[in-house]
């Protein structure tokens, strides 16, 4: 489709972009989270009687009401944004996955429908007819996830597109090949469980400050078990994380090679550190915190097990070049580093009063943490496949030179002999030409001259 | 095949099913946000809460609908994507920065709506601010729809839009004269109008069905009270609409003669299924008008709030009455004798359901509700049926599309303002030129091309009706008229 681009003013076109979907992201996700756990939470007080979890699930469908409209608005961004800035892009995927889309809005009006005529306004007048409000809750979480399955297939297929993108005079409207590609049930799941952990986090954050701040004692006690409960399933669904997010990145490496790279040490790398970082954090803060707050063998064992699955996510994963002295240095550090967590977690449990202001403060920051771990884990995946929109099958029309031959260079001097980007800066003498044309002359290696140019170029440029 | 089918309806009918229940819900919601707040500064000056009840149980509603009409915006978009990808790619091209302010506006009204309905009691002691808050939506809706009653009536009138030039020249984003188009005061005005008297008669409507179901005294007369002056808002707005309507008409009758033929004349996709659809949308608002006359008429002996003095129901039945027999003389007089017919029979009904029900509004509110209903509808479907199919009216949508991938681009730094621009196709001159310019200011070229038969004739008619041309023209237009070259 042969459209003029339209220019944005201010900022860059994928700045813009990235805005408006950062906009509507977080609240989209927690309204996800929140309608799957508030009828598991309403369905626990029903079988133990416990009206606490049936006012937690209530002010979470609550609070997921009044972000549905800006939530809903915001999303309508996304598409009027890609429409007119890549027009190309959006009519030929579009077409590629016009069926999804449309069942895509068929739930989404289903799960209006459910979550406000069935859920969230007979609350009160459904109190006797409990299993069928619970009911109802079940189905608006089974379409808000229907929902999440259509983007993140879709999502998904941008970064392993397994099947060509159809051009406009090529109706496909749906293809199983497509939307079934290889990235989608990692994404899905990652995603899935990121949403629960992240928003149970921060609202276990948030209700330990309103906890500090009430003066009533009941609503004090509310708001501490409640700050506490979130806080743990948030802490503990994080577990699962590492293990979908390993199997993710090996995805990648097998069918988007060039994104894998540029996130394990290429052009992505620095945002991924910095969301490994942020997750570091949310670990140790944490985990403490639960170890100071409970006596339960099975969160406390849950908690060391899941920090052992940490260890053997990174026992698999390649060292990271990170600390000098080669693999036995990180992976003596990295052993070292969890085993003195785990003691020191089983040292202060008991010891301290998790009711201290202090503790409070920290459950906010690791929900901060982990809401932020969140944002960047999607800003990593979309920055990592650029200059491609859709992997190797659509470009951005805006796409610089740096970026086309940064491309180039991961992808052809990448995966056999030099692992990482980072290997490249290992050689002391830049002799770029002569390496080029050697490599250019192994069996099975096709890079054109003007590719061997460019490769030369950017290698000179970024490898001084 | 070329293009996505839609199994069963088709196309044209997805979008068109989908079109109307957007318009439907939208519309409803302009009006509930204008009737909340009239609903709130009348309970506010008369200290009456029972209003104030009222406006929040519609601003509940007003949540739910609104949040459904974005679903089924964003449905639209998908459909449109899909089924229409060349004609919905380029007008968002031609319009794009509007359609981002508009989203903007959707943002600010999704949140403010938001505010205003689940802090409602939290902003107990702040009412003034309150009310101020629920305000702001009726402006922030009016400039929503006002960007795509833009972009609607550059469909129907693209007057001087500069279509072409979109994808020629670059139009990048912001076509001011598309935007403002002929049609586009007018599809303002009535659409504005008919959406605070549609959600308020949708209101009344609501309240008529309620005070069926209700037992208790207290609350009939809380719904009384609330169908009372949501039909009295409803009615103020509604009053202008028939007039607006007209000129609305008469600027189609100039700028897009063929719907306009279609409106009057019941042809096209006007007449579906053996019924003029807007002939049907006239009879309804011919009943609304009777029945309104006589609930006022009546709630004025009654002594009721919210009502008009009887010497202002007989002045406005009057002048409808002159405006229908002057209608009569432009169109036809069956119009006239049947608007007078269903205008008598609803104040008749009127009358009938209002002694029914020992003096309540409640059969005149449900009914009056489902025809203001069934008007939406209809108003829409005929103003998209009237036009012939939107791919005529960019040049460029009939012609072959080619996509053509971005991949060179790969290799180079892209700046728009180095693109060479696309050569202009050349004007066409000579007797092509004649034929289009002579031709249309009477009619369309589609009558031309449908027509077979002796040129040299029907050239000679055209100028006895009034065409002027000189000898050498007419014979220039005879003459490519019978070769059968394209003009």
């Amino acid at each position: 489709m042969d459209l003029p681009l339209i220019e944005t003013p201010v900022a860059a076109r994928w700045v813009w972009m990235e805005e408006v979907t950062y906009s509507h992201i977080p609240i989209a996700t927690l309204i996800t989270a929140f309608l799957v756990l508030a009828p598991i939470y309403e369905y626990i007080g029903y079988r133990w009687g416990d009206k606490r979890f049936d006012r937690l699930a209530r002010s979470l469908v609550y609070f997921s009401m009044i972000l549905y409209s800006p939530g809903a608005a915001l999303g309508t961004g996304i598409p009027m944004f890609i429409i007119g800035l890549w027009p190309e892009f959006w009519h030929r995927w579009a077409n590629l996955f016009f069926w999804p889309l449309i069942f895509q809005f068929i739930f989404f009006l289903t799960d209006v429908g459910f979550l406000f005529f069935g859920y969230y306004l007979p609350w009160d007048r459904m109190q006797n007819r409990k299993r069928l409000h619970i009911f109802f809750g079940v189905m608006t979480a089974v379409f808000g996830l229907l929902i999440q399955v259509v983007w993140d297939s879709l999502g998904g297929y941008m970064t392993t597109a397994n099947t060509p993108l159809p051009m406009i005079d090529q109706p496909v409207g749906m293809s199983w090949t497509a939307f079934f590609n290889p990235s989608f049930p990692f994404l899905f799941f990652h995603r899935f469980f990121a949403n629960i952990s992240y928003t149970m986090l921060l609202t276990g954050g948030v209700l330990a400050i309103k906890h500090l701040r009430q003066k009533d004692p009941a609503e004090k006690a509310y708001f501490g078990w409640a700050g506490d409960l979130t806080f743990t399933v948030g802490l503990l669904t994080f577990f699962v994380l590492p293990f979908i997010g390993w199997g993710f990145a090996r995805v990648l490496q097998d069918q988007a090679p060039v994104v894998f790279h540029s996130i394990m040490g290429g052009h992505a790398s620095i945002f991924f550190l910095v969301k490994m970082g942020l997750i570091g954090l949310l670990l140790l803060l944490g985990a403490a915190y639960l170890f100071a707050r409970h006596r339960s063998r099975f969160i406390l064992w849950t908690s060391t097990l899941g920090l052992a699955g940490i260890y053997l996510v990174l026992h698999w994963h390649p060292a990271l070049d990170l600390l000098p002295g080669g693999k036995p240095v990180w992976r003596a550090a990295y052993t070292v580093v969890i085993a003195g967590l785990l003691v020191l977690l089983w040292r202060i449990k008991g010891r301290t009063d998790p009711d201290r202001p202090w503790w409070k403060a920290a459950m906010l920051a690791v929900g901060l943490a982990s809401f932020l771990a969140f944002a960047l884990g999607g800003f990593v995946r979309e920055r990592a496949r650029q200059p491609w929109t859709v992997y190797e099958e659509i470009v951005k029309p805006e796409v610089l030179p740096l970026e086309a031959d940064r491309w180039l260079v991961y992808d052809k001097c990448l995966g056999c002999h030099h692992q990482s980007p980072k290997d490249l800066a290992r050689y002391a003498k830049k002799d770029w030409e002569d390496r080029v044309a050697t490599e250019r002359r192994r069996p099975g290696v096709r890079i054109t001259d003007e590719e061997a140019r460019r490769i030369v170029a950017f290698l000179k440029e970024n490898y001084r | 095949m070329t293009s996505l089918e839609m199994p069963v309806i088709g196309a044209k009918w997805a979008i068109g099913f989908i079109a109307l229940f957007h318009t439907s819900v939208g519309s409803l919601a302009i009006g509930f946000a204008f009737f909340v707040t009239v609903a709130q500064i009348a309970a506010f000056r008369t200290r009456n809460r029972s209003l104030d009840l009222l406006a929040k149980k519609v601003q509940l509603i007003h949540v739910c609908i609104y949040n459904i009409g974005t679903i089924n915006a964003i449905g639209l978009v998908f459909l449109l994507s899909g089924l229409f990808p060349q004609f919905f790619g380029q007008i968002f091209v031609q319009f794009y920065w509007p359609l981002i302010v508009e989203e903007f506006l959707f943002f600010l009204l999704a949140t403010t709506l938001t505010f205003h309905y689940f802090f409602w009691d939290r902003l107990w002691g702040h009412k003034k601010l309150h009310i101020f808050l629920g305000a702001l939506l009726t402006p922030f809706f009016i400039l929503q729809v006002y960007i795509i009653n833009g972009l609607g009536a550059f469909m129907l009138t693209p007057g001087m839009g500069e279509a072409e030039l979109t994808l020629r020249a670059g139009v990048l984003g912001w076509d001011r004269l598309g935007f403002y188009s002929p049609s586009f005061l007018m599809l303002n005005f009535h659409r504005g109008l008919a959406n605070i008297a549609y959600g308020s008669f949708a209101v009344a409507g609501i309240c008529g069905a309620m005070l069926y179901l209700v037992k208790r005294p207290r609350i009939k007369e809380f719904y009384e009270e609330g169908g009372r002056l949501a039909f009295y808002v409803a009615f103020a707005a509604f009053l202008s609409l028939p007039l607006v309507g007209y000129f609305y008409a008469h600027v189609l009758m100039g700028q897009a003669n063929e719907a306009f033929v279609n409106l009057m004349w019941g042809r096209g996709d006007i007449v579906a299924g053996g019924i003029d659809w807007w002939w049907l949308k006239h009879i309804f608002v011919a009943a609304m008008l009777g029945l309104c006359l006589v609930y006022f008429y009546q709630a004025d002996k009654a002594k009721a709030p919210f009502t008009l003095p009887a010497v202002m129901v007989w002045s406005v039945a009057i002048f409808y009455v002159l405006f229908y027999m002057a209608m009569g003389m432009v169109m036809t007089w069956a119009f006239f004798w049947w608007m007078l017919a269903v205008g008598a029979g609803g104040a008749l009904l009127g009358r009938h359901l209002l002694g029914f029900h020992q003096g309540s509004g409640r059969g005149l509110y449900l009914l009056i509700g489902i025809l203001s209903f069934m008007t939406v509808i209809l108003g829409g479907y005929a103003r998209e049926a009237s036009r012939p199919r939107f791919v005529d009216r960019i040049a460029h949508y009939d012609q072959v599309f080619v996509p053509r991938e971005r991949q060179p681009f790969l290799m180079v730094e892209v700046d728009p303002g180095q693109i060479p621009e696309a050569v202009p196709k050349p004007e066409p001159s000579g007797p092509q030129i004649l034929i289009r310019r002579k031709c249309v200011g009477c009619h369309t070229l589609d009558r031309v091309k449908a027509y077979r038969g002796d040129w040299g004739t029907i050239v000679r008619q055209m100028e006895a009706y009034g065409l002027k041309l000189s000898h050498l023209e007419s014979k220039a237009i005879v003459g490519l008229l019978e070769s059968g070259q394209p003009y």
